[in-house]
């Protein structure tokens, strides 16, 4: 692939002073942080209302409360931030007026989507991180005492849901490329959390086959989604890059 | 040498009398090309056909002699453009922009530097090195999209309306580095609706109308706007009494 070492730290170099990705983390970190903290401790103060809000994960108390809590919140947070964030990556070229400069180039489009998808991934995966950082810090600040494997279990599960949500976005970019704009990757990005959340509700036997539905049903339960059913995580993800380095590929500058 | 730029009856049409319906032209090394047309004459879509932005209904474009379609990825490494809108970050400072437009180039990250540096010596943006993008005037930002095509040296270049919101002095800097560049063996082709001070330096000035090539100006003669619009208008009446002969 020509070019990708190059496209790589162009793409890095852009992210590190995009403040779409800036603001869409901090929203994203402190605002699923400070609601499930604050969700936790109104159950645990024994709030009916925001109990029978949570569901089942009410039933549980202490770390399961919080990271179940903090779970079903970043689902589907996180989709819609890494919806609108790809969206943006893909998408500004063509509203900034920058596309006209990533063609005729030794960088090849192929290797700039793919440095396009790496950096945004990697970028999940550091917010992901500070995420699961931030309510292991608030749950031991709301009292829920030491972190034990359990808890351990469920943080690594938080974090891997919100990572995986960098993933199941990819369809956002392949939109936002077809639209050449971000209004029609963030549009996907939103007909993808109500498909997801229509596809528990409407099978919720089956509704773990579905790649955007399955990460936050293995989150918050883990046995009844199989090895199968979160390897199409993956497929589904580079299956939409393909689609979007595809159209990048074909792209036609002539309207 | 082979020609920098050769375009072959090249036909990328948008209706009968819009895009590109037949233009054939040369840029050979050393070379100053001005394309001069009013708006909507085609001279844009040439120029995206020719840099692979669009693809052409029939007709060729070499580059160096090879074929656009075949060329291999780095020799686009030779080619400095800036079609539409410059190349431009708002939110990366002007030195972040042209470090970016360098790599892009194909430069490696320890000739982008000084490659950099030589960009905003030639298009006069120094003093705005550290500044912000979004943070430019238009025609600073207009400098900073001639100063990323041209950061990685390139033996061609496709400039289209370079002096769009360009001050007297920008215009300069682009006529001098142009005309430099061209002295050590580059091809330029360069657009322009009104015979601007870089199409009047020009080696060659190819006057499009309504998609075609309706005839050259001799750059030395008098009253070149005069010529100029004596071209456009004689090329419209004939195309009007072929329209009338034919009904």
């Amino acid at each position: 692939m020509n070019g990708l070492r190059a496209a790589l730290r162009v793409e890095a170099r852009k992210a590190a002073t995009a403040r779409v990705l800036q603001a869409g983390a901090v929203l994203l970190v402190g605002g699923a942080g400070v609601l499930g903290a604050s969700l936790t401790a109104a159950v645990e103060a024994g709030n009916d209302q925001v109990a029978a809000k949570l569901g089942q994960v009410a039933a549980t108390d202490g770390w399961p409360l919080m990271v179940g809590t903090v779970s079903q919140i970043v689902a589907a947070g996180a989709l819609l931030t890494f919806g609108i964030t790809l969206s943006w990556v893909f998408g500004r070229e063509f509203t900034d007026g920058t596309v006209y400069g990533l063609f005729a180039l030794p960088v090849s489009r192929t290797a700039q989507t793919v440095a396009k998808f790496t950096v945004h991934f990697g970028w999940s995966v550091v917010a992901a991180a500070a995420l699961t950082g931030l309510v292991a810090v608030a749950g031991l600040a709301i009292g829920l005492g030491g972190l034990d494997d359990s808890a351990a279990t469920g943080l690594g599960r938080l974090f891997v849901l919100c990572a995986v949500s960098g993933l199941v976005a990819a369809p956002a970019a392949w939109a936002a490329t077809l639209g050449r704009g971000p209004m029609a990757g963030i549009a996907t990005t939103i007909g993808l959390i109500v498909l997801a959340q229509v596809a528990v509700l409407a099978f919720p036997s089956g509704s773990a086959w579905f790649p955007i539905a399955a990460p936050a049903l293995w989150a918050l339960r883990p046995d009844e989604v199989t090895v199968a059913q979160l390897a199409l995580i993956p497929v589904f993800a580079a299956g939409f890059a393909a689609l979007t380095a595809r159209a990048w590929n074909r792209l036609q500058l002539d309207r | 040498m082979s020609d920098r730029l050769r375009i072959d009856d090249a036909v990328r049409a948008y209706g009968p009398a819009t895009g590109v319906l037949g233009v054939s032209l040369r840029v050979e090394p050393g070379l100053v090309h001005a394309l001069v047309g009013l708006n909507g004459a085609g001279k844009t879509t040439l120029m995206r056909a020719t840099l692979g932005m669009i693809r052409l209904d029939s007709g060729s474009v070499r580059i160096g002699g090879v074929p656009v379609g075949r060329m291999p990825a780095s020799a686009w490494a030779g080619v400095g453009h800036l079609i539409d809108s410059p190349f431009a970050y708002p939110e990366l400072s002007v030195r972040a922009n042209l470090e970016v437009a360098a790599r892009l180039r194909g430069l490696s990250a320890r000739a982008a530097p000084e490659a950099v540096d030589a960009a905003v010596d030639g298009m006069g943006i120094a003093r705005y090195e550290r500044t912000r993008a979004s943070r430019l005037s238009k025609g600073n930002r207009q400098r900073l999209g001639l100063a990323a095509a041209l950061v990685a040296d390139p033996d061609l270049m496709i400039l289209d309306e370079p002096t769009d919101a360009l001050d007297p002095a920008g215009v300069i800097a682009l006529r001098e580095t142009l005309r430099e560049r061209a002295d050590r063996g580059a091809g330029v082709l360069v657009s322009s609706h009104h015979l601007d001070e870089v199409a009047r330096i020009a080696d060659r000035i190819s006057v499009m109308n309504r998609g075609r090539i309706v005839g050259t100006l001799d750059r030395t003669g008098a009253e070149l706007e005069r010529s100029f619009f004596e071209l456009v208008l004689r090329d419209d009446e004939r195309r009007a009494e072929d329209v009338g002969g034919e009904s």
